[in-house]
Formats: structure tokens, sequence, C-alpha cells
């Protein structure tokens, strides 16, 4: 029980279910990954919040948060490329019963 | 006492978390791209407020170009990106409720009861955080980095041939 | 030496001259006789000279082979020479008709020299091979004209009479060789005591055989089957002679009881062969019964303790009944018979014939001048002498009595009755031999005297002798001239005409036996035969067996196959249903498990998403329990 870490924590914890709910629940393509965006902020924030106060010492913790970010961005690039194939294929981003990929 | 560190970082994470929750509780499109600005920019300053100032300016530029370029889809996409039509683009409403309940009592519950060590003292000033990760990142992470730099080129890549148009062989 | 070996030889490379070239048998043969005969007649020249002559041959070890001119056995070999020739003459004319002349002469000339071997025989081994020769050719002779039904028979039964009776002297030669250790006659001549009783006994009984004695005489009587020349020769002179010989050639060794035995044997055997010529109906076969007869009493000489007597009768003997037989031949070819029935008046056909018969028939009983008188008188006297005068006497004065009957009645017969002219072809070859044994058998006694000086030993003497001897060939000739012969025989005939065969004679005692043997040894070889079919079988069935065990253990083998074979079906259905089944239950469980899991790929993103979220909080939750410090 440390409370310095609480704020820090707590809001990463809060950010990690709302985007678990968004990514779970959003339809469109986009929003989805706006779902994602927010599992991965919550992610670094609880990254920065041990670093601030574990290891201040240790650049590897921020190390890993710029990954993160390379991450975050990475995933967005291609999740846009995605849904413009996909918009170009059937004209919309929707995945409401999309199940093409029924296997 | 709570110190003013702490009650900044708290504040910026209530706000953050709460233009979280308006990202999708709003119909209009372009609200949930800014509401989602807006909560990156909270964290960023949440990662100021912790003494990574460098992450903090990082996270803070990097999410407005996001945005933005996010906002730009939005309205290329979406159906109704006022959100006027009040429609409800939701499915499996309840298990994802549920999931993002369990999920978020679950690291709450493990962010409270974990022993997470004794608490740094002093941390570095930020000219010497600079130096300390670029040197980290010339050093030890050198192949981490250059694999994050591949892995960005590959995605660069791959995110242009995907979303470049076919090229209709009939042409002529 | 010298002439031993061409007295034997010369006859014998006559014999094989005539068998090789196949031409000329008669110049052949009566070259051959006539060497041996100048031979024979040098080696008695030679004798008297008092030159032995001697040839040893290499024998068995330590029995050497040895031919030996003693006077004794030069005299005989002369005797063998001087017959076998005139014979041979006899025969040039005799078988002038037949046309097997080569096998005759051949065989005859064979015979001369087997007969010359045996004489001059100086041990016993030489004089077996040569007894046994004699046999043989006796065999071949008698049965020369063996188309004939009844000539086979009597061969072979002179041939099975006499190999009886050898075995006599086989036995007698072996207890002699084995007594003195060596096979020369002379040096076996010392043996004594039982060897020689027994020895002597078994010499007996040989002489027996040859000699035609009682009871083996009846061979001697069918034996005339054969062709005159050889009944005159084989039959009257040698072959018959040979068991005298051997008597009287071993007549030293002789012990007092075989003597006795000798002479009971003889005097029996003169009586009953007599009676028997007496009773004949067959001019051939009277003069065969004259024989035995004659040889009885020679027998008697020696049992009396006189070989010489034997030796000079059977001298006399033989000459004489040469000459009747030659002259009976001569009857034969003019009346083509010898029965007294065709032969009446046969003497008046040829009357110088008859004349030569005549004489040697009265030569024969004893009538002086005459040869027989002399020898037939020493007889006489010698069983007078004899330590059983009268038992001997009495049956040699029978004897003579009866020779006179007998061949007086052959004369009337002879004489008696119609002539019939007839041509013989060869008369005057028969003429020549006949006159050169008759005028032989007339004057020989003129020798007698020379004979004893050269064995110095002189012969008893005895004016009773002589009387009763004349009286007795007197009454003989009377009765057989006047009386016929059945009234003489009276009760006798029917005995005398059967031969005096005692409880069926040769034939049951001899002939029968053997039959029955050879019989018996026919169904025990027949016995054989069924026991080596019978092992055959067996060995069949063994083999049947075999196979059926080898076709059961075939089955057994194709059933354990084919159990094989279902032991692998099982398994293959257990590994096909089983095993199989199994694994294709297992794969029909994986598919249908994976297109239950397929359902969760239903290509629905948010709910891949959901999956994703969930399980993955599993495995932290799963990973970060041990954090957890409670």
């Amino acid at each position: 029980m440390t409370p310095e870490l609480f704020p820090a924590l707590i809001t990463g914890a809060a950010l990690f279910g709302i985007g678990i709910y968004g990514a779970l629940s959003q339809t469109n393509l986009v929003m989805l990954l706006m779902g994602v965006e927010l599992i991965l902020a919550g992610a670094m924030v609880n990254l920065v919040a041990f670093w601030h106060h574990l290891h201040p010492d240790t650049p590897a913790g921020q190390m890993f948060v710029l990954i993160v970010m390379t991450v975050m961005a990475v995933e967005m690039a291609v999740g846009f490329g995605v849904a413009i194939a996909r918009f170009r294929a059937i004209g919309s981003v929707e995945m409401e019963e999309a199940a093409e990929l029924k296997g | 006492m709570i110190s003013v560190q702490l009650f900044f970082i708290s504040f910026f994470g209530l706000a953050a978390v709460w233009f979280a929750v308006v990202v999708f509780r709003t119909h209009s499109m372009m609200r949930s791209a800014l509401a989602l600005l807006f909560s990156q920019t909270a964290l960023g300053a949440m990662f100021i407020g912790m003494q990574a100032e460098f992450l903090g300016v990082l996270q803070i530029m990097m999410m407005a170009t996001e945005m933005s370029i996010m906002a730009i889809f939005m309205v290329m996409f979406m159906m109704d990106p006022g959100g006027l039509g009040k429609m409800d683009m939701t499915h499996q409403k309840r298990l994802s409720v549920i999931a993002g309940l369990v999920a978020f009592v679950a690291v709450v519950v493990v962010a409270v009861f974990a022993d997470w060590g004794p608490l740094a003292s002093s941390v570095p000033d930020a000219a010497q955080q600079i130096e300390d990760l670029g040197l980290e990142l010339l050093g030890r992470s050198m192949l981490i980095f250059e694999t994050a730099g591949l892995t960005i080129l590959t995605a660069m890549i791959a995110a242009t041939a995907v979303a470049v148009e076919p090229i209709k062989r009939n042409r002529d | 030496m010298n002439l031993i070996a061409a007295t034997i030889l010369a006859p014998l490379a006559a014999a094989l001259l005539i068998l090789l070239l196949r031409r000329i048998p008669l110049a052949l043969a009566l070259s051959g006789a006539t060497v041996g005969l100048l031979a024979s007649l040098g080696l008695l020249a030679d004798t008297v000279a008092g030159v032995s002559n001697e040839i040893q041959l290499p024998g068995l070890p330590e029995l050497p082979l040895s031919l030996v001119a003693t006077p004794l056995t030069a005299l005989l070999s002369g005797l063998v020479a001087v017959i076998g020739g005139l014979v041979v003459v006899y025969a040039i004319g005799y078988m002038k008709r037949d046309d097997e002349k080569v096998r005759f002469f051949a065989t005859m000339l064979l015979f001369v020299a087997a007969m010359q071997t045996l004489v001059l025989a100086g041990d016993w081994i030489l004089l077996l091979a040569a007894w046994e020769l004699i046999g043989l050719a006796s065999y071949l002779l008698i049965g020369f004209w063996y188309r004939r039904p009844e000539v086979k028979s009597a061969a072979t039964r002179a041939f099975l009479y006499t190999r009886s009776a050898d075995l006599g002297l086989y036995v007698a030669v072996f207890i002699l060789i084995a007594d003195a250790g060596s096979s020369n006659i002379t040096t076996t001549l010392n043996t004594g005591g039982g060897a020689a009783t027994a020895a002597g006994l078994l010499l007996l009984v040989a002489a027996m055989g040859k000699s035609a004695q009682t009871p083996l005489h009846d061979w001697l009587q069918r034996a005339m089957a054969g062709p005159t020349p050889v009944s005159a020769l084989l039959h009257s002179a040698t072959l018959v002679a040979a068991g005298a010989i051997l008597l009287i050639r071993t007549a030293p060794m002789l012990p007092d009881e075989v003597l006795l035995v000798i002479g009971i044997v003889g005097g029996i055997t003169t009586l009953v062969t007599g009676l028997i010529a007496l009773g004949e109906r067959d001019l051939k076969r009277t003069l065969a019964a004259s024989t035995s007869s004659q040889y009885g009493l020679m027998l008697v000489a020696v049992g009396a303790g006189v070989p010489l007597a034997a030796l000079l009768h059977l001298l006399a003997h033989a000459f004489i009944k040469s000459s009747l037989f030659l002259g009976a031949g001569v009857f034969q070819h003019s009346r083509d018979s010898t029965a007294f029935s065709e032969l009446h008046g046969a003497g008046r056909d040829r009357p110088w014939i008859f004349f030569g018969f005549a004489l040697a028939a009265l030569a024969l009983t004893g009538i002086p001048p005459l040869s027989g008188f002399f020898s037939k008188d020493a007889i006489i006297a010698a069983a007078l002498a004899s330590s059983y005068a009268p038992l001997f006497t009495s049956l040699v004065l029978a004897s003579t009595l009866l020779t006179g009957a007998y061949m007086a009645r052959s004369l009337r017969i002879l004489w008696q009755g119609n002539t019939r002219h007839h041509n013989i072809a060869g008369l005057t070859w028969m003429g020549a031999g006949l006159a050169g044994l008759v005028i032989l058998a007339a004057i020989l006694g003129a020798a007698f005297p020379a004979i004893e000086t050269i064995f110095s030993d002189p012969l008893p003497g005895n004016n009773v002798a002589v009387m009763l001897g004349l009286v007795a060939a007197g009454v003989g000739l009377t009765l057989g001239w006047f009386v016929p012969a059945q009234r003489l025989l009276g009760p006798l005939r029917p005995w005398s005409q059967r031969g005096f065969a005692i409880a069926g004679g040769f034939n049951t005692w001899v002939v029968r036996p053997a039959l029955a043997i050879a019989r018996g040894c026919e169904r025990l070889e027949r016995a054989l035969y069924d026991e080596v079919l019978a092992l055959r079988q067996l060995g069949l069935n063994v083999a049947r067996g075999c196979e059926r065990l080898e076709r059961a253990l075939y089955d057994g083998a194709l059933a354990l196959g084919r159990l094989g074979l279902s032991l692998g079906q099982a398994v293959r259905l257990g590994d096909e249903r089983g095993i199989d089944g199994l694994i294709f239950s297992l794969v029909r469980g994986m598919i249908h498990l994976g297109s239950r899991a397929r359902r969760l790929q239903s290509g629905l993103i948010h709910r891949e998403l959901a999956i994703t979220v969930v399980v993955t909080a599993l495995i932290f939750a799963t990973l970060l329990i041990p954090l957890l410090a409670f």
C-alpha cells in the first residue's frame, strides 16, 4: 500500500477499463482504434508512475514508454490503412455483422 | 499532506478519465476525437507532473497530430460525423461493460494491494534524464530501438500498400 | 619219366586234337591209342628190367602229386593201353554208321588218359582226381545216345550210384592222409590200427560203387544202354576194375576184419549177380551181371588174402569180357537189338565171330588151357587156403557153376535159331579188334608165371582146387546148355529178374529220399521267398505308413498355416476395427471439436476481441496470483 502511486495507477486502471469497454463494444473501426489507444495510454501512465516513484535512475523505464508510444503510432497507421482498404471495398467501416472472415 | 505534485497528478488523471468516458458517450465523431485528444493531453500533463518532461512533451505532440488525423479519418468514413442521428453504435454492450469493469477492478486491486517496494527518494533533473535516455538508447537499448525503427518502417510500407488503390489492369 | 608222360599225354593230346580239329577223328584216335600203347609197353619193359620211372609234380603244399611205374601199376597201365587200343580199332568199325564220331572218340581217348592217370597215380590226390574224371567220362559215354529215352536216366543213375559210393573214397583218403601225414600211396600203406580199419571199410564202399558190387550192382545193368565199345572198355575191363584195383593196391594195409568183410561182400555179389545173369533176357545185361559176379570173385580173392590172384583174374577177365562184349556188339549190329528174343541164331550168321565169342565164354568159365582157367584156379586155391575156407570155397564154386550156366545159356540161344543175313558195316575193323582180344584172352595164361615172378609172390597151387573148379565148370556148362533158365532158377526167378532188389532197392533207399530232400529244399526256398515277399510287403506298408504320416504332417502344417492366417486376419480386424476405430473416433472427435471451435471463428471482430481480452485476463490472473501479497 503505497498511496503515492495511487492516483496514477488508478487512472491507468480506469483508462484500461474504459479502453476495453470501447474496444469490445464499438462497431466502428475508428472507434475501436480509439479504445485501443486508451488501453495503451493506461499502460503508459502506469509505466511512468512506476518509473517515477520506484526507479527514477533507470532510463529504461522511459525507454519502455517510448516503445509503447511507437506501438501506438504504428498500430494507428496500419489500422487506418486497413480502414481505407475496407472503406474502398464495401463503402463503410462498420463492423456490425462483418462475417466475411468467418472461418 | 498532499504534495503539489500529487495534486496535479490526481487532477490530470481525473481529467483524462473523464474525457475518456466522453469519447464513448458522445454521438458526435468530432467530439469523440477531440475528447480523446484531451484525454491524451491530460496524460501528457501527468507525465510532466511526474517529472518525465521528455515523455510528456512527446506525448502531447504526438497525440495532437494523431488525433488530428483521426478526426480527418472520422469525417471521411463515418456515416454521421456530427452525431446528429443519435444511433446506438455499440454491440455486445453488456459483455463489454462487464469486461471493462472487471479489468478496472482487477488492476485496481493489484495496484492497491501489491507491494511495490521502497519509493525512490529523488528524481534526476530533466537534462540528466535526457542525457541518460540518450545514452540508454544508443547503448543498451540500441537493438530495441533499431527493431522499433524497423517495425515502424514495415508498418509504413504496410499501411501504404494496404491503402493504395489497386491498379486496375484493364485500364487501357 | 617220359614214358609215363607219353602214356598219359598221347591219348589226351589225341582227344584234344579231335575236339579242336573236328576232322579225321579215326586216324587221330588210332594214333593216339597206338602211341600210348607203345609208351605203356615201354614202361612195362622198364619195370621188368627193374628200372623204376617216376614223375613228381608240385601239388598242394607238402602234398605233391606223383606218378609211379611200379610192377603193379605198369602192368595195369599195359592192360589199359592194350584193351584201349583194340577197342578203338573195333570202335572204328562199330561207329561207321554213326554221325557223332568226333564226340565219341574224343571222350573215349579222354577216358583212356584219365584211366592211365588213375592207374599210374602215386599219390591219393591225383588218384582222386582221376577217379572223378573216369566217372565223368563214364557218364558222358553211357549217355552218348542221349536222344534215346532210357539212356539219360541210365547215365544219371550210373553217376548217382558211383558218386554216392565215392564219398567213402574221399573220407578214406582223408583218414589216410591225416594219419600218415603224406599223400603218397606207398607211404600211407603203413597205416595201422583203427585208421586202417576205417579207411579199409570206406575203401570197400568206394570199390563197391565202382565195381558194381551188391547192393550197388544195378547201375552196371543199366549202363548197357551205351554203345558197345563203351561197355567193352569201361564196363568190363577198366572203370569197373578201378574198384578192384583200389583194393588190390591197398591190400597190404587192410586188417583181417576188413578182409573178411571184403570177402563176404564179394561172395554175396558173385552169387546174386550170377543168378541175375542167369535170368536175364538181354545179352549185354547178362554180360554186365557177369562182370559184377567176376569182380565179386576178385574181392573174395582179396578177402582170402591173395591179392595177386585177384590181379591175375582181373587181367584175364578184362580181355575175356571185352571180347565177349565186342562179339555182342557185332550181334547187336546184325540183329539191331541185344535182347535174347531177337538174337536166336545170331551166332550162326557170323560163325567166326561166334567162335571168338564161344572161346571167350569158355575162358570165362575156366576151361584150360585158356587164361581164365589159371586165374580161377588161383582164386579157388586161395579160397581153400584162407582162414574161412568153407565159406569162401563154396561161394567161389557156386559162382563158377553159375558162370558156366549163364554162358552156356547165352551160347545156346545164340546158336539155336534161324539165321538172318544182314550186312554189317565196318565188320573188318570189328573183327580185327575182337580177334586181338580173343587171342590175348586165350594165351594170357602163359604170361602168368612171369607175373608171379615179378611180384615174387607164389600162388597157392592146389590140385583139389583144380578138380573142384573143373567139376563146377563142367556141371554149370551142361546145365546151362540143356536146361532152360527158368527151371534152373526156380523160385528165385522173379527175384532174379527184379535184380534182387531189397525193399525197393536203390529207388527206395537213395533215389526217393534224395528227391524228397530236393523237394523239401524247394519248399524251403519257396517259404524263404514268401518271407522275402512278406518283408517287401512290410517295407511297402512302412512306406505307406510314412506317406500317411507325411500327409498328416503336411495337413498339420497347412492347418498351422491357416491358423496363422486366421490369426493374422483377426489381428488385422482388431487393428482395423479396434485401433483404427479408436484413432478414427479420436479424429472424429477432433474434427467435431474443431467444427465447434470454428464457431469461435465468427469473423466478427468484436467477438474475437472480446475473446482475446477475456483470455488475456485469465492468463494475467494466473500469472499474477503469486504476486498478490494478501
